[in-house]
């Protein structure tokens, strides 16, 4: 046994040794290769989680565009901590990076983009960022007009729970009846929102329901009701901020224990921030019988089109989604980095892009609805 | 009959104390049991304020709500009598969740990750996430009791290692960090399908998995020499080792034993979720700590009753339910659950201090 001991730790040290080993001589000639075939071009990509499901495909379709355009990059996890990212930033532009791509941690604050830039301002480098806001709505002006060599390449924050609202009211709109199960003349619904103080999650929260209503009223329906009169909120949010199906599922088995066709308060609308609350809606209205393909079903809205929610939509468990472009964003960003390695300007042949009207070197990359059609 | 016997004991022992005395037996009482005096009345409160707290579907969701979280609650409460901690349970939680949700994939499922897989019989992916779990576990109880490491440093140091690998692996086969899901329909019956109805609500079979897995628990802890063995390491690993335990053996099976149970927690969450990411597990261990603190399994080390982790998870839970169906903020909730975890702990301390 004591030998045995032994010689397992030995064997354990040396697997961490060679594996260490393993890491760097195979980073070392993959830098060495590419050097060969590129300029001296360089740029950091700088995600704020690697486990965000919808950044996964960002980063997926960059790595393949930059790879494509024979950029050399190098990717790093803020993993959801600003500080991290900001030494992630400082290390990457001492190593002498060329230009950075930054995926900000903390969304909607102009303090924490600013930083970034007056980083980029003082090693002389070009800035993109994408995806989440760089500061509060209408405020971002001010941030990306600091610095010549800075864009941002993203989504209208509001857009999605505009998209969604309207989807959702129009869906209803077609089918008031079947959705109002006990036809009370109103529909009452609940509301999943992923994380507190998120700009994106609360225009969604916001949106998704007042459009609806604006649909509606238009419509001659009555309006929205949340299902539990006494939440002033209006929502229930994932406590730990990560958008996930666990929050959503237990809240909805949990909703569902006291809301259901037997009390007469059945909950006929679940509105969800992302796709992934939705599934996990979905799997909990599953287990209460609802949603399974055939039979009863509450209709469920998310936001992201991932693949599970596609084929969820399909199969007819969830009505429908709002897409956000992941190879758009990613091709938009390509385009932008190879502007810096070209040395042209940041915004150069962005054209065929939609740019914000008041700011000029800031991109959207417009949702789209998904409904299975 | 002992329980009974105890109450007996106590009370004739009450009969032959005097006013003081009895007073001072009283006001320790409630002190001791303020834990559960308080989630009486948080019962009772919620159910005077919304009487479906206490309807039947309300209370099977407490019941599952709570079985789903049992395994990993026993398990890391083996690593705390141990003095020690878990940091990589929910890491691992998310790994297996990962893993069973990817060999269980429908075979029709458009994104499936492993196209040519076909759907693996469930026993062997229960033996594989219970080996995976173990083999993690395995690792912890080496590095703590070989190289000395405190518990708290080793699984901080695994619990990255694991979540890299969970990254790496969501990333594979082109899945690009997709959740997993479109499990297959054995899959889902198996874990939140039902054998049994009362009054018309479905009790999903999880419920029993966790019953089953805290019997053979506290068969473990209680008839065991092994948990006998974990008890004295627990309270003096010293005198344990003069005593003739094997103390880095009884560290490493501690640990394995631990790793085994998050494997099921794994298995079981895929299916009931019915969506893992990357994600999948984050902070799953901080619920179990706190179930296993406010149950009585103090960081002291060497005590802890099974019971106890029981009661401290069904806690939690209720404490969940309750704050839901009182519609109390987000923010509350927070403050609340931190409240009782250090009102629990402050308790557990002094009636550590009294026997002292």
């Amino acid at each position: 046994m004591k030998k045995f001991r032994k010689v397992l730790s030995v064997l354990l040290v040396s697997a961490m040794a060679m594996s260490l080993v393993a890491c760097g001589s195979s980073s070392d000639s993959d830098t060495s290769d590419k050097t060969e075939s590129t300029s001296d071009a360089n740029i950091g990509v700088f995600y704020y989680s690697y486990s965000d499901t919808y950044i996964s495909s960002v980063r997926t379709a960059l790595d393949s565009a930059l790879e494509g355009a024979g950029i050399e990059f190098q990717d790093y996890d803020g993993n959801s901590n600003q500080t991290t990212q900001n030494e992630q930033i400082d290390t990457a532009i001492s190593q002498g990076v060329t230009a950075l791509i930054v995926n900000i941690v903390t969304s909607g604050s102009a303090d924490a983009s600013q930083a970034i830039i007056d980083k980029a301002e003082t090693a002389g480098i070009p800035v993109i960022f994408f995806n989440r806001a760089v500061a509060p709505d209408g405020e971002d002006g001010d941030v990306l007009g600091s610095y010549d060599k800075c864009a941002f390449v993203g989504t209208d924050a509001p857009e999605a729970g505009h998209m969604q609202g309207q989807l959702i009211g129009d869906y209803l709109v077609k089918n008031f009846d079947t959705v109002d199960l006990n036809k009370d003349g109103s529909i009452s619904y609940a509301m999943f929102k992923g994380q507190e103080g998120n700009v994106e999650a609360i225009y969604r929260t916001q949106y998704a329901v007042e459009d609806a209503n604006k649909v509606l009223t238009e419509a001659g329906k009555p309006a929205l009701v949340y299902f539990d009169s006494s939440n002033t909120d209006g929502y229930q949010v994932d406590q730990d901020g990560n958008w996930s199906a666990t929050a959503a599922n237990n809240y909805m088995v949990t909703n569902l224990a006291q809301y259901n066709e037997s009390n007469g308060n059945m909950i006929e609308l679940a509105i969800c921030n992302n796709d992934g609350m939705a599934e996990g809606v979905v799997s909990a209205l599953n287990d209460a019988g609802y949603n399974t393909g055939s039979g009863k079903m509450i209709p469920v809205f998310g936001v992201d089109a991932t693949d599970a929610a596609k084929s969820l939509i399909k199969a007819g468990k969830m009505v429908g989604t709002i897409k956000q472009d992941a190879e758009g964003m990613a091709a938009c960003i390509a385009a932008l980095a190879k502007n810096t390695v070209d040395n042209k300007d940041i915004m150069d042949g962005t054209d065929s892009y939609t740019i914000s009207p008041d700011i000029s070197n800031k991109i959207y990359i417009p949702y789209a609805t998904y409904t299975g059609e | 009959m002992k329980p009974f016997a105890n109450i007996q004991n106590q009370y004739a022992d009450l009969k032959k104390m005097n006013s003081k005395e009895k007073l001072n037996f009283w006001k320790e009482f409630l002190i001791d049991n303020s834990l559960y005096i308080l989630l009486f009345i948080a019962i009772l409160y919620t159910y005077f304020q919304n009487h479906r707290f206490l309807s039947t579907s309300s209370v099977i969701n407490m019941i599952s709500l709570s079985a789903a979280n049992l395994p990993i609650a026993c398990g890391i409460a083996g690593t705390i009598v141990l003095t020690g901690t878990d940091l990589s349970a929910g890491r691992i939680v998310g790994l297996t969740a990962c893993m069973s949700a990817a060999s269980l994939q429908a075979v029709t499922y458009a994104t499936k990750m492993f196209p040519n897989l076909p759907v693996v019989p469930i026993p062997l992916v229960i033996l594989m996430v219970i080996v995976v779990g173990g083999i993690i576990g395995f690792l912890n109880g080496f590095c703590i009791s070989r190289f000395k490491l405190h518990p708290f440093i080793v699984t901080l140091a695994t619990q990255l290692v694991v979540y890299g690998s969970l990254l790496m692996f969501v990333m594979v086969n082109g899945n690009n960090g997709q959740p997993l899901s479109g499990l297959d329909d054995s899959y889902k019956k198996f874990i939140s399908g039902s054998i049994l109805k009362i009054k018309g609500v479905p009790i999903p079979n999880y419920v029993w998995y966790g019953i089953i897995v805290v019997a053979i628990m506290w068969f473990i802890w209680n008839k065991t020499t092994f948990g006998k063995n974990m008890f004295a390491v627990g309270s003096n690993a010293e005198a344990a080792n003069v005593s003739g335990v094997n103390v880095a053996r009884t560290t490493i099976l501690v640990h394995t034993l631990a790793g085994c149970m998050y494997g099921i927690t794994g298995f079981i969450e895929a299916a009931r979720i019915g969506s893992n990411t990357a994600n999948t597990g984050l902070n799953y261990e901080l619920d179990a700590i706190a179930a296993c603190v406010i149950g009585g399994v103090s960081f002291v080390g060497g005590t802890g009753k099974i019971r106890g982790i029981v009661m401290g998870v069904i806690l939690l839970r209720i404490i969940f339910v309750a704050l839901n169906f009182l519609s109390v903020n987000a923010n509350m909730q927070y403050i609340i659950k931190g409240l009782i975890i250090l009102v629990a702990c402050a308790i557990d301390m002094r009636k550590y201090l009294v026997r002292k």
